[in-house]
């Protein structure tokens, strides 16, 4: 029999016993040795071999990760490890640190209840660290920190003992005071400690580790690492205090099994009634409950199909059962359930609670579908808060792929819910919206390899938003009978009310009570947030109307007329954000014939947009944090490069031996950057941006901007004559 | 001058003479066919029967882009024609609002109209019609299954004794999902199978089909009855009629074929 194969059968006899299982992620900013780290958790568990740990990227299984050298979709694998005697399942997967790929962490965290952050002792903290830490908390997943590259504060800072722990203790208090501000309103301290084991140190490249248990035991000390890596004995540093054992000991010691984790992460990601009885199985991952999982991730297997892999919260997974998928209509069947080994799946006959599963045959559900063998409230959507801020159009080269180029298109949108595609049936150019230039690339480059598409794309054009700057006077829409008429106003919203629907504490599926109690804690008024009657990306719609014959049955042609929009904003057909928008008052047809989608559409778009361009409506850009790293002899040609991108620069320190700079610039300003900030910085800088929002573009770009984005849609170059004063 | 002038009901016969006469002098004859439409006939029949240029708009061309009606109307006579009468379901109240704003003259030629049919082909009485009302495909309208303001207004008729017209939805050139553009007509069978399923299977129903043609279909029964039935090529048309009088029970009889304990049950 194989190692492997009697990995899985461990597996298997380990999937029934909770209190033995770890659901862990790792996660770090980009670039500081999660994968290479996960490599060696392999390798202790016997799945690779020992030697090519570092080098081999196991978890690095699409060609294009392995060339690029990053992770780029989040992956799983099943391992055990013995701790005190007693053997442990632990179902890891691994993250990207780059933030273009910020969502595939967001889902990873969903099915987890413990993140090993992982941060480069030389870099410290950086903005990713904090990113990744504030969706593990958000989701009630436990930290704990490795500080990674510690062979280089030896080999490079040839720092003694020391210095070397003072540095180690200064990324240390950074990652807790970042956890001390996530968790203020927590009754529980997830501070990481030396002294209790939550932290590791060590060099996932040479394959070992510490931490102050494990010195103990091993009786190494700082003195005998420092004079075992300089003395380049690294292989018995290795076989003294291996990586892998004292990384998955913290693990098994430190990270809560999902009897102790799902009691507190249920309330946490379900609204659903907590006195139910489905709630009760949740809570005690009743693996002979009613099966509820849910699917974070979905990739695609030339053989198998579809593969959603995700958290098994109650319940037993079995092929052949007929499961709802939320939102949809009608049951999927499964056809097989398995766990994950790397780039392999492996079968297994039954899955119960408490697992990461991997299930075919779920072909209605996305990343984020609650699964379940009753119908449920759907756990709250996985809240990621980047929206995509980059378009390119992607066109088949060859007419007769465009089928074949819209399946692929849509089944992205599937497994990559931070994609947005949208499909132009008429042009055959159809648009892929994400977080970034690398995100689109890696995309469109999976589409030609993988699919055997050839595709051509468009330049990356970035995505704008329109919002009213102040409150409108109620303005008029009529439908084109003239038998239909509506009143509404529009009025930038409060930044709070924004950040709650953003981060999901609001939305129209919640219930009604609970969604008015999260609006009014965001500062809005009571008898507002009793007429809340639609809620569309960060827009509400508030029904001020009283007793208005055949309002009810026409609601859905206002909300439809609604959508449509603020889809297409009145200034550059843009999305309007951050707007409330108040229904007043409406005049009827007696007869639904006359008041029909033919005419209550139009009428509220107009009145929509009539009313935000009352109130002042302007074009936003986005923009993004920039971090850069750099030699102090170079500090002014990178500032340079942030201040002649119509950027900002915030703060310039000296951070050990380089200087950082952090600023904003327009997103569309940083397109070319990296190649920019190379040659103006010969290679001295690394940089780091991260998406922060939208801001209104600068009075004197206004009107280019919009008459350029309406010339690029084909739209009329002639504003109309009330917005005519941009 | 811009005359309205109603169709009547089937095809290019069913105008009145005065209809006929203020539509051959003309300078131009706009219609409208997606309101209503005349069965027995086409376009091109119709021009060449009265010898004019009939132009037909659709519902943009009506109601968004009225300005080529109504500068026509300013400069020689024009006709502006639907099938039935132009006022009566069709609400084309509008246009001569706009034509009235403009300084236009306008005039009226009536129509027949499905009303008069519902009441003379069936035998029910006019004086006890209430509000009429459209049934909209499910596709076209907002809610799931018939809208509640359509059942609310046959029970507020009923409770106060009154017949209900229903008219039954017409798509012209209609585009949606997955479908290609086509016209379609809802059939009366359709409509009694939505109100037996959303509202009372055993309430009595009254089907016109092709009023004003050679060879209208009265049928009287219950609605799960009807809903099981065919009535042929459109338009057609329900009713749901409060209780009887003895004459309109004696009618639907004779002329709507309607079963005894039917009739019996729907008596005062």
């Amino acid at each position: 029999m194989g190692r492997r194969k009697k990995i899985v059968q461990e597996c298997e006899k380990l999937m029934d016993k909770p209190e033995q299982i770890r659901n862990i992620a790792i996660a770090a900013h980009v670039d500081h040795g999660k994968t290479t780290l996960s490599d060696n958790l392999l390798a202790g568990a016997g799945m690779i071999s020992d030697a090519t740990a570092g080098q081999q990227l196991a978890m690095d299984t699409k060609e294009d990760e392995q060339e690029r050298g990053i992770t780029i979709d989040a992956a799983n694998v099943s391992m055990t490890h013995e701790w005190e005697d007693e053997n442990h399942l632990i179902n890891l997967i691994d993250t990207p640190g780059h933030v273009d790929f910020g969502g595939d962490v967001t889902r990873a965290m969903r099915a987890v209840d413990g993140a090993l952050v992982v941060v480069d002792a030389v870099e410290g903290a950086m903005p990713q660290t904090e990113t990744v830490l504030r969706q593990a908390l958000r989701e009630g997943v436990k930290p704990a920190l490795f500080i990674n590259k510690v062979d280089r504060l030896i080999n490079e800072l040839q720092e003694g003992p020391q210095e070397m722990q003072e540095r180690l203790l200064d990324v240390i208090t950074d990652v807790n005071e970042l956890i001390r501000g996530m968790t203020e309103e927590k009754d529980y301290d997830w501070t990481v400690s030396v002294d209790e084991g939550t932290v590791a140190f060590g060099s996932a490249l040479y394959k070992w580790g510490v931490s102050i248990p494990s010195m103990e035991e091993t009786g190494i000390s700082f003195g005998d690492i420092i004079d075992m890596e300089e003395s380049g004995n690294r292989d018995e540093l290795h076989d003294r205090t291996p990586l892998s054992d004292v990384v998955l000991d913290m693990v098994a010691e430190h990270f809560p099994d999902p009897l102790d984790a799902q009691p507190r992460r249920v309330p946490t990601i379900w609204r659903g009634d907590a006195e139910s009885e489905l709630a009760e199985q949740m809570r005690l991952v009743d693996d002979e409950g009613e099966v509820v999982f849910m699917s974070t991730d979905i990739s695609m297997d030339p053989h198998a199909g579809e593969i959603a892999t995700g958290r098994l919260f109650s319940g037993t997974l079995e092929k052949g059962q007929e499961l709802y998928v939320s939102g949809t209509a009608g049951k999927n069947r499964i056809q097989s359930v398995g766990i994950f080994m790397g780039d392999s799946r492996e079968e297994v006959s039954r899955v119960p609670a408490g697992n990461i599963a991997a299930v075919t045959g779920l072909r209605d559900a996305i990343a984020g579908s609650t699964v379940s063998s009753v119908e449920m409230t759907p756990f709250e959507s996985i809240e990621h808060i980047s929206e995509p801020v980059i378009t390119k159009s992607v066109e088949a080269t060859n007419m007769d792929d465009l089928p074949k180029l819209i399946q692929t298109l849509q089944q992205v949108a599937k497994e990559d819910p931070t994609i947005r595609v949208e499909i132009n049936e008429d042009t055959g150019e159809h648009l892929i919206s994400g977080q970034g230039e690398l995100h689109l690339e890696v995309i469109t480059q999976r589409i030609r390899d993988n699919q055997g598409i050839p595709v051509h794309t468009g330049e990356p054009i970035v995505v704008y938003r329109e919002q009213p700057q102040e409150k409108s006077r109620e303005v008029e829409g009529v439908s084109p009978n003239r038998h239909n008429k509506f009143y509404i106003t529009a009025e930038p919203m409060d930044q709070d009310i924004v950040d709650s629907i953003k981060l999901g504490e609001v939305a129209m599926d919640m219930p009604e009570l609970e969604r008015r109690e999260a609006l009014q804690e965001a500062g809005m008024d009571k008898d507002t947030s009793q007429n809340v009657e639609h809620i569309f990306g960060t827009n509400i719609l508030i029904d001020d109307t009283k007793g208005i014959q055949h309002l009810n049955e026409t609601m859905e042609l206002v909300i439809e007329g609604l959508e449509e929009a603020l889809d297409d904003g009145p200034l550059a057909a843009e999305p309007v954000q951050g707007t409330l928008l108040r229904l007043h008052d409406a005049r009827l047809h007696e007869d639904t014939i006359h008041r029909g989608p033919a005419q209550v559409i139009p009428a509220v778009r107009e009145a929509v947009h009539r009313s935000l361009i009352d109130a002042n409506i302007k074009l936003l850009e986005p923009i993004q944090n920039v971090r850069i790293d750099v030699a102090s002899d170079y500090m002014g040609s990178a500032s340079g490069e942030i201040q002649g991108r119509r950027g900002r620069v915030d703060d310039m320190y000296q951070e050990g031996d380089l200087m950082v700079i952090e600023g904003i610039a327009p997103v569309e300003e940083m397109i070319g950057f990296s190649s920019d900030i190379r040659s103006a910085t010969e290679g001295r800088a690394s940089w780091n941006t991260e998406n922060a929002g939208f801001r209104v573009l600068s009075d004197s770009l206004q009107r280019d901007k919009i008459m350029e984005i309406r010339e690029r849609k084909g739209m009329k170059l002639e504003l109309s004559p009330a917005i005519d004063y941009i | 001058m811009l005359t309205f002038i109603g169709l009547g009901l089937y095809d290019e016969q069913s105008i009145t003479v005065e209809g006929r006469e203020a539509l051959r002098s003309a300078d131009r004859a706009f219609a409208e066919f997606y309101t209503s439409k005349l069965i027995g006939t086409t376009v091109d029949a119709l021009s060449k029967h009265h010898g004019v240029d009939v132009e037909v708009r659709d519902r943009a061309g009506v109601e968004q882009d009225a300005d080529e009606i109504l500068d026509a109307a300013e400069e020689g006579e024009t006709v502006f024609l639907t099938a039935g009468d132009t006022m009566i379901s069709t609400t084309h109240v509008d246009l001569r609002l706009r034509a009235h704003e403009r300084g236009i003259e306008t005039e009226i030629v009536h129509g027949v109209t499905a009303q008069s049919a519902a009441s003379g082909l069936t035998g029910l009485q006019n004086y006890r019609f209430g509000k009429a009302t459209t049934l909209p495909f499910p596709y076209a309208h907002g809610a799931d299954g018939t809208p509640q303001s359509v059942i609310d207004t046959i029970e507020d008729n009923r409770e106060r004794g009154l017949h209900t017209l229903v008219y039954l939805d017409i798509k012209v050139g209609y585009e949606r999902a997955g479908v290609d553009a086509a016209d379609e007509y809802m059939t009366a069978d359709f409509a009694a199978r939505e109100f037996a399923r959303d509202w009372d299977e055993d309430a009595l129903g009254v089907v016109v089909a092709r009023a004003g043609s050679p060879e209208p279909v009265v049928a009287a029964d219950r609605l799960s009855a009807l809903s099981e039935r065919e009535f042929g090529d459109p338009l057609q048309m329900l009713i749901v009629p409060a209780e009887l009088h003895d004459l309109e029970a004696e009618a639907l009889e004779a002329f709507g074929e309607a079963p005894a304990d039917v009739i019996e049950d729907n008596l005062y």
